[in-house]
């Protein structure tokens, strides 16, 4: 392999010098002549129909500018996978924190007051807030046009059930038939919020033609472009949406969010309206991640082989299926793990509720599934009196192992990572020998990225600087410092000399987004393909001019000429002008990417999941201390060894893996929405804790480079991977420490205390309140 | 409504204010000063630090009045026209700023933190800034970044 000037060196963002002076502007930052100030009235009733409305004391108080609800809004369907969802509740209202009506007036302090005049009639209805309420044969239908909905794939739906699918390879009943022990656990995973410090905003303005300007943050350019269309009903020409920088998004600002209300208003208004939401409407208005249920059965040999595995996933999507359905498919995908089982079985059903309207979170599906993988197998490792670790390198998955997915693997370096992970965190030497109260916990991951349409253009401007057109917008991960290190790296040019212009829904070229670790494979590879496009005109132009074979040309060191002669070559701006001058510029290149893979069509049933262009893994280990006294879990030391292929910019990827294992700690350990009789009772930073630094221990972050034969350069891409095996490892720590399996996260104090008040006791915890496996008890071993 | 001074990055501001109006919203509003951030409105967050008497607080619970004449100083003011403070310098360095929301709370909490003590130990650098919440980067690289700084401005001292 050949060295790369700028792909693999450490460059610090280009965008710091905005972000460190308070200069970059961000959606809350935007303020507009006129501009009037909007508010959202959200449900306050998980269940209820929606008798009536009265606006009219809030429209008699002078600057108020107008309200609006469903009856002003079109009737379109919205939905990532299933179109459920209205603009606005129209007839019934499903939960806390549904959009009912928005009111726009010309101060701040004016629309907080007026907000509280409007008047909302509603007549209760029976909630449904737990899954078995939900999946009653009795259970009133939350939407009982369920089955004529649009849908990305024909979904089986029934009842409250928006999706269920079964997947399957191998003889499972014969496996477990055949196995000398057997395994079983019940898991759960909590409600989870993204909680970015920047609270979703939007400013919306119409020109005097009537096309709408919005600005937003937002993770998928492209797809708010086309739903903020679809919700006017207009073409993408009359709206136009500019990205400003977004401050965190975690799967929290996908697809559109304010905006077409934040548009609505506006143009009922006549006026700009800004839309901003406060702390507590964010943790309750929009979309966390889902809380899972899982049943796990493994099928072992005694000498440690696995032979078969079946999982049943239970997702609590809320009223809306928002993207619960993609997060269920996508843990059925990876459902066995990064394990070598020939015989598996995947079963999930997403289930309406009138619980809050659950959506994504960094991880999608696997993030959850990795915790019942992983916490299972070192339950699995304490019954057949096997090492965790040694359980994991016995049976990984292999190079071309086909999943119960039907995907086959690529780019398998499991093994790497593991072996990395070990000897990094000095786990052989620490097992066992942590002293009283600590412990020592390994997990492993796998996920999946290279899904659906990237493009980019590439153009070199008069000077011989390059601008870097894409929709893709850098969330914070970096992304645009290494889409100008792919660049650099294909024109042979300093870095420096590179830009990525301001994304655009006008001029940008279509993307689905900074979402799903999907944006160095798939928007790198557009990226790449559209430099090489430059690369390969600029080749002809300098071969014609020079009188030199194109095939003898190169671009490196800012030179496009002749690897082997060193006269025959021209600066690149020189070069450029030939072209720009000779008419065949400006150079302009374009580059298309869609991951390859058939469309798993014939895998069981109602699966319809895409396909996936490679595969990432990776192996975390955690040392912690429990304070038997009062349940708290101090995490000590952090080893995290990702196989991310080639690394594009170490220092972006060390604050990838390290931000990942933050919130890894947050989820594993604390962080819960915490639900009664469908209302968030912890609606704010005070009562739902992130990790602080105090939290975060130093992380040891190793990357096991191995180029991946699709990726650009051979990278794989990071994103949502470093926050998926960190509750899973620090779980089994606590195993270690304690002797205590926790299968639900997060392992509060609380929880940890009375499990091992109940462990001291010889008996399990005290059942739960709620029909969930009980937190911290110890999971039901047999075999 | 009451007329009052503010005193900001060295500039007096006058400014009309309701008795109700806090620091952030009229830095923000008023003065045009969005660099300072506004996450959570109650004090958890700390994206709103600013340093008012040399003292790092959070500008969404301090009433505008009684920030009057009082110097006040926001991340807009930490670079002397475009020579970044070595603070940001080293954030830009490190790899401290992902999304950078957070960055400019956590800029004056630090900053506060120099001017009180020049050379912090690790554990003081994460007490510090235990109330300014990050989601991205997991501090590690923010921890090292102030600690480089108060290396670099200790040695020019």
């Amino acid at each position: 392999m050949r060295g790369y000037e700028a792909v693999g060196r450490s460059i610090p963002r280009g965008e710091g010098t905005v972000k460190v002076t308070g200069a970059a502007v961000y959606s809350s930052d935007l303020f507009r002549a006129g501009m009037l100030y909007g508010r959202i009235l959200f449900s306050d009733r998980p269940r209820a129909r929606l008798v009536k409305i009265d606006a009219s004391r809030a429209l008699s108080l002078p600057g108020v500018a107008a309200v609006i609800t469903g009856a002003d809004a079109p009737e379109v369907r919205f939905g990532v996978y299933l179109r459920d969802r209205l603009i606005f509740a129209k007839d019934e209202v499903r939960c806390i924190g549904e959009p009912v009506a928005a009111i726009a007036a010309s101060s701040q302090a004016l629309v907080d007051r007026a907000l509280e005049l409007i008047a909302v009639e509603y007549e209760d209805l029976p909630p449904l807030l737990t899954l078995e309420d939900a999946l009653s044969p009795h259970a009133p239908l939350l939407h009982p046009g369920l089955a004529t909905y649009s849908a990305i794939y024909p979904y089986i739906r029934h009842g409250n059930v928006c999706m269920e699918t079964w997947i399957s390879q191998g003889d499972v009943e014969g496996a477990f038939a055949a196995a000398d022990r057997i395994f079983e656990g019940h898991y759960t995973t909590a409600a989870v919020h993204q909680a970015p410090i920047e609270p979703h905003a939007c400013l919306a303005d119409f020109d005097a033609t009537g096309k709408l300007t919005v600005w937003t943050s937002t993770q998928q350019l492209s797809i708010c472009h086309s739903e903020l269309a679809a919700a006017l009903g207009v073409p993408l020409t009359e709206v136009r949406v500019i990205p400003v920088w977004l401050g965190g998004g975690f799967g929290g600002k996908l697809k559109s969010q304010l905006e077409p209300i934040c548009a609505l208003l506006a143009r009922a208004a006549r006026r700009p309206v800004k839309l901003e939401l406060t702390r507590e409407e964010e943790f309750t208005a929009t979309h966390g991640r889902a809380p899972y249920r899982f049943h796990l059965r493994s099928a072992a040999r005694n000498d440690g082989t696995l032979l078969a595995k079946e999982v049943d996933i239970l997702v609590d999507a809320g009223p809306y299926s928002d993207h619960t359905i993609g997060t269920a498919l996508h843990a059925c995908t990876i459902s066995q793990g990064p394990y070598h089982i020939p015989n598996c079985r995947a079963h999930a059903r997403v289930v309406y509720t009138n619980n809050p309207d659950w959506g994504c979170m960094r991880g999608y599906g696997a993030h959850e599934m990795a915790f019942a993988t992983e916490a299972h197998m070192d339950v699995i490792a304490a019954g057949l009196g096997i090492d965790p670790a040694d359980l994991r390198l016995q049976n990984l998955c292999r190079e071309g192992d086909v999943i119960v997915s039907t995907q086959q693997l690529r780019s398998v370096h499991i093994r790497e990572t593991m072996e990395a992970a070990l000897a990094a965190s000095g786990y052989r030497g620490k097992k066992g020998q942590m002293g009283p109260h600590r412990g020592i916990g390994i997990a492993n991951l796998i996920h999946g990225t290279g899904f659906l349409p990237s493009s980019a253009s590439v153009r070199v401007n008069e000077d011989g600087t390059v601008t870097v057109l894409t929709a893709v917008t850098d969330i914070g991960t970096g992304t645009y410092t290494a889409f100008r290190q792919i660049v650099a790296e294909v024109l042979g040019l300093d870095v420096d000399r590179v830009r990525v212009a301001s994304p655009d829904s006008e001029s940008s070229p279509y993307d689905t987004g900074s979402i799903g670790s999907r944006t160095i494979y798939d928007g790198g590879n557009a990226v790449r393909l559209a430099a090489e496009s430059v690369r390969d005109q600029l080749t002809s132009v300098v071969a014609q001019a020079l009188g030199c074979p194109a095939g003898e040309i190169e671009l490196a060191g800012g030179r496009v000429g002749s690897a082997t002669r060193p006269a025959m070559s021209l600066g690149f701006e020189e070069a450029n002008s030939i072209a720009l001058f000779t008419g065949r510029g400006p150079l302009i290149g374009s580059g298309s990417w869609l991951a390859a893979g058939a469309f798993p069509q014939a895998v069981g049933e109602g699966y319809g999941a895409g396909p996936l262009g490679t595969f990432l893994f990776g192996t975390h280990v955690a040392e912690v201390e429990v304070d038997p006294e009062t349940g708290q879990t101090q995490v000590l030391r952090y080893t995290a060894c990702h196989d991310a292929g080639t690394v594009i910019n170490p220092i972006g990827i060390e604050g990838q893996i390290e931000g990942g294992v933050a919130q890894g700690i947050g989820s594993a350990l604390f962080e819960e929405s915490q639900v009664i009789a469908g209302r968030i009772l912890n609606a704010n930073f005070a009562d739902y804790r992130l990790p602080t630094a105090l939290d975060v221990p130093e992380i040891t972050v190793a990357c096991v480079q191995e180029p991946d034969p699709t990726g650009p350069f051979g990278a794989k891409g990071i994103g949502e991977t470093p926050i998926m095996a960190v509750a899973p490892a620090i779980a089994n720590a606590i195993l270690d420490a304690t002797g205590v399996a926790a299968c639900t996260i997060p392992i509060t104090p609380e929880r940890l205390y009375l499990a091992l008040r109940g462990a001291e006791a010889g008996r399990q915890a005290a059942p739960p309140r709620e029909p969930l496996p009980s937190p911290g008890s110890t999971c039901q071993n047999r075999g | 409504m009451h007329e009052i001074s503010l005193l900001v990055n060295g500039k007096s501001y006058p400014v009309s204010v309701a008795p109700d109006e806090l620091l952030v919203d009229v830095l923000r509003q008023r003065l045009g000063l969005t660099g300072t951030k506004k996450g959570c409105g109650s004090g958890d967050c700390g994206a709103c630090t600013v340093i008012m008497a040399g003292r790092p607080v959070n500008a969404c619970l301090v009433l505008a009045i009684a920030a009057a004449e009082k110097p006040i100083t926001t991340v807009e003011g930490l670079a002397e026209a475009t020579r970044l403070d070595p603070l940001q310098q080293s954030f830009i360095d490190h790899g401290a700023v992902q999304c950078g929301y957070c960055t400019p709370g956590l800029l004056m909490m630090a900053k506060a933190l120099l001017e009180e003590v020049p050379h912090p130990t690790e554990n003081q650098v994460r007490t510090a800034i235990a109330g300014n919440l990050c989601r991205c980067t997991g501090y590690s690289k923010i921890v090292r970044a102030i600690l480089a700084a108060a290396e670099q401005v200790g040695g020019e001292g």
